[in-house]
């Protein structure tokens, strides 16, 4: 493969002269001197390339098989075909953390991009110390999850939370939050959308791209805010949605660790936070039963599979490029 | 690369290979972390723990002692950041043939760890050292066992008692000197202690799933059995087992359970502990928050009593704590039997247990300790003999999240005890097949 990029390099000098003026190339030896670039790039690219195959390729793979057997990591277990497979179908916290999963996802990630989109609108408003407000909105992403999770415990605290203070002030009676089977999950949404920050920074990278010739045109046509925000402004960040949903879909269905920290692992209440991945966890390390969790894993992969092929699938209809 | 010189770019470009190499090397070195470094014929044993503070001193303070005794073995004590209940980095240590000699290991995984052939049986040097159960507590010496092989050395232990502020039981105008006996009169006295506002509670008097009150404290207080030695099934569905689910489902539904939980939600920690602020009046306690209990708040006036039973008699408690271990594949077994040894010897639990004030597995020495002259402590130590011990199963981790789980389903109102207990029994069981 490198070769063959090095050949095509070589004999045709037009790829690189479209922007720059043509050069003669003066090399006396350009044939060794390109085949050694393409040497010393897969070198340099080696230990990347030897740890992807190592630590990602290889243990993928290898769970494949895993998911066939009764492995435990400290024993290889027997090949037993289809059996884990069949017990995940009647495990009822399997199909409760599904639920809980589910759940999660289809509130979460469209909540997400509604709130994403809206605030990265605010935040490309002209008005002065926009960065300051920019940095705000985009601290809590550097929280790690750990921290997030015990500060919410606290702000979601049922007695003297700030958040039922200030219901409490409003004249409402707070749920118990994080501790009643109707709020746990609910507030574990609220959470998570606090840290939209990073797709907030990808929105308004999306919003600046926005040529402002559109926006003039439509002004001289005498548009609306409104018809220029679902005229223009939507269709033309839809790309952008189109990339945050996918990576919104794939992080929901991963949810960990700010429910296991919350929960110290046990998904209380009543199961009501047990999420997948948890449940996965505890199957391959705690209950040495990684075949188990290996074929979970690979449910989960063929599920997260069959959503990103569906929505790029119906991406057609909805995703406008500009200049398209 | 424009920005790298010739020579430059050389060294970096034999640096990568080097750290390659070294990172590689690491991975497959055969070299074992316990590797003996036989200088002058003593071979040193690597011992890993996750002990801190003032339990590490007490872990080298045994390793100091075993040390100066042994001119031919010297333990190396390290500090792996291991927690407890998720040891993966020995895990990865026996999974990757690579242990250490001797490991810090919790009682409770003895049955899943020997099942998966992760530990070095003891059986034959505890014969030939003859080192029985007779010393130890029969509790301990049963946790360490699985299918009748010894795989691990106890060397620490705790209880569950019910915990009572006799400050707030005398202003309940109950007896701070006669504590509840048996359920019925655990109810009365907590409806007494209850002071509740609207849907908060200024001060509630008891809650029986709070703290220490797993299933296995009531399970046991009531009577049941969790497990059928004979039959080497689970039997979470014993009719008292049931019984004292279904007192807390309606002990729950009596305080109503959001409210109590808003309340356990709210509770602080350390010092704002709720028992300590007056909040809770009894709760069920172990005897490692005495600790903390007196350092927060010496002059707390409270008691120890058996948790309840329905009958006023036949009192009991359940017991867990640590051992050592020598993992599988541990370099030398030999050398490592003879410091768990000694680390479950009467010295070795006076040092280790008199340092960081926990209850010795061996009864003489909590004798010797002091703790049956204390007031608090002699009451722990009085249940001890008693005690029990969670079955000793490979899918002990399983029945702990099933029953916590039948717990918080049943008080929530999701099925009923019976069903939930049922379910949980052929999960269970299921999975022992």
């Amino acid at each position: 493969m490198g070769q063959e990029a090095v050949n095509k390099v070589d004999t045709s000098p037009r790829t690189t002269g479209k922007h720059k003026q043509p050069k003669p190339i003066k090399h006396k030896k350009p044939k060794t001197i390109t085949l050694n670039n393409g040497r010393t790039g897969w070198f340099f690219a080696s230990p990347w390339i030897i740890g992807l195959f190592m630590f990602y390729i290889l243990p993928l793979v290898a769970s494949i098989y895993f998911s066939f057997t009764s492995y435990s990591i400290l024993q290889p277990g027997e090949f037993i075909g289809f059996q884990n497979y069949k017990e995940l179908i009647h495990d009822e916290l399997f199909l409760k953390s599904i639920y809980n999963t589910v759940y999660f996802a289809v509130f979460f990630v469209p909540l997400s991009i509604i709130s994403g989109v809206a605030l990265a609108m605010m935040l490309n408003m002209k008005i002065k110390g926009m960065t300051i407000y920019r940095t705000i909105f985009f601290l809590p992403t550097l929280v790690p999850h750990v921290a997030i999770a015990v500060l919410w415990m606290w702000l979601l605290n049922p007695g003297f939370g700030l958040v039922n203070g200030f219901l409490d002030m409003i004249g409402i009676k707070g749920p118990a939050w994080l501790g009643s089977e109707e709020w746990a999950k609910p507030s574990l949404i609220f959470m998570s959308l606090w840290g939209i920050g990073q797709a907030v920074v990808i929105y308004l990278a999306g919003l600046g791209d926005i040529s402002d010739e559109y926006y003039e045109a439509a002004e001289v046509d005498g548009a609306s805010w409104f018809q220029k925000t679902f005229h223009i402004t939507l269709p033309l960040l839809t790309p952008v949605i189109f990339f945050n949903l996918v990576m919104g879909v794939i992080g929901a269905f991963q949810q960990f660790t700010l429910p296991y920290t919350l929960t110290q692992g046990q998904g209380k209440p009543a199961n009501s936070l047990t999420f997948y991945v948890m449940y996965l966890y505890d199957n391959g390390f705690k209950y040495f039963k990684m075949g188990y969790a290996s074929a979970m894993a690979w449910i989960l992969f063929v599920v997260i599979m069959i959503l990103t092929i569906l929505i790029f699938w119906s991406s057609k209809r909805w995703v406008h490029y500009q200049g398209k | 690369m424009v920005f790298l010189k010739g020579d430059k770019v050389k060294k970096v470009s034999l640096a990568i290979p080097l750290m390659l190499a070294l990172a590689l090397g690491a991975c497959s070195n055969d070299g074992q972390s316990g590797e003996a470094k036989s200088e002058n014929g003593v071979t040193t044993i690597t011992f890993w723990h996750e002990n801190t503070g003032v339990g590490e001193e007490a872990i080298n303070a045994v390793v100091d002692a075993f040390n100066k005794k042994h001119e031919d073995i010297k333990v190396d004590a390290v500090y792996t950041a291991a927690d407890e209940s998720q040891n993966e980095k020995l895990l990865a240590a026996v999974a990757g043939g690579n242990p250490p000699d001797v490991s810090w290991f919790d009682r409770f995984k003895v049955g899943s760890w020997a099942d998966q052939g992760a530990l070095t049986d003891l059986t034959e040097y505890a014969k030939e050292d003859g080192v029985t159960k007779d010393t130890y507590y029969p509790f301990a010496w049963e946790e360490a066992t699985y299918q009748d092989k010894l795989y691990a050395m106890p060397v620490d232990t705790d209880a569950r008692m019910l915990f009572y502020n006799k400050d707030a039981f005398k202003d309940a105008g109950l007896d701070p000197e006669n504590p509840p006996k048996t359920i019925a009169e655990l109810e009365e006295a907590a409806e007494k202690l209850t002071i509740k506002d609207g849907n908060r509670f200024k001060r509630i008097g008891f809650i029986p799933w709070y703290n220490q009150g797993w299933l296995y404290s009531w399970g046991w207080s009531f009577g049941g059995e969790f497990f059928d030695k004979v039959a080497g099934k689970v039997t979470a569905d014993d009719p008292k087992i049931v019984e004292s689910l279904e007192w807390m489902t309606e002990y729950a539904k009596k305080y109503n359970v959001e409210d109590i939980t808003g309340f356990t939600d709210s509770s602080g920690s350390g010092e704002m502990d709720p028992f300590l602020t007056g909040q809770l009046a009894m709760h069920i306690g172990g005897n490692w928050s005495i600790s903390s209990y007196l350092k927060y708040k010496p002059d707390l006036n409270y008691g120890v009593t058996p948790i309840p039973t329905p009958t006023g008699d036949n009192f009991t408690s359940w017991s867990g704590g640590m051992a050592v271990v020598i993992p599988k594949g541990a370099p030398h077994p030999d050398e490592a039997w003879e410091f768990v040894k000694f680390f479950g010897s009467e010295e070795g639990q006076e040092i280790y247990n008199g340092k960081y004030k926990t209850l010795s597995v061996i009864d003489s020495v909590n004798e010797k300790l002091g703790y049956k002259d204390d007031p608090i402590f002699s009451k722990f130590i009085n249940i001890l003999p008693k005690s029990h011990n969670r079955p000793v199963i490979p899918e002990g981790e399983l029945l702990w999240n099933e029953l916590s789980n039948a717990v918080d389903n049943s008080i929530h109102g999701n099925g009923t005890p019976k069903e939930l207990l049922e379910a949980v029994n052929k999960k269970v069981n299921a999975a022992i097949e």
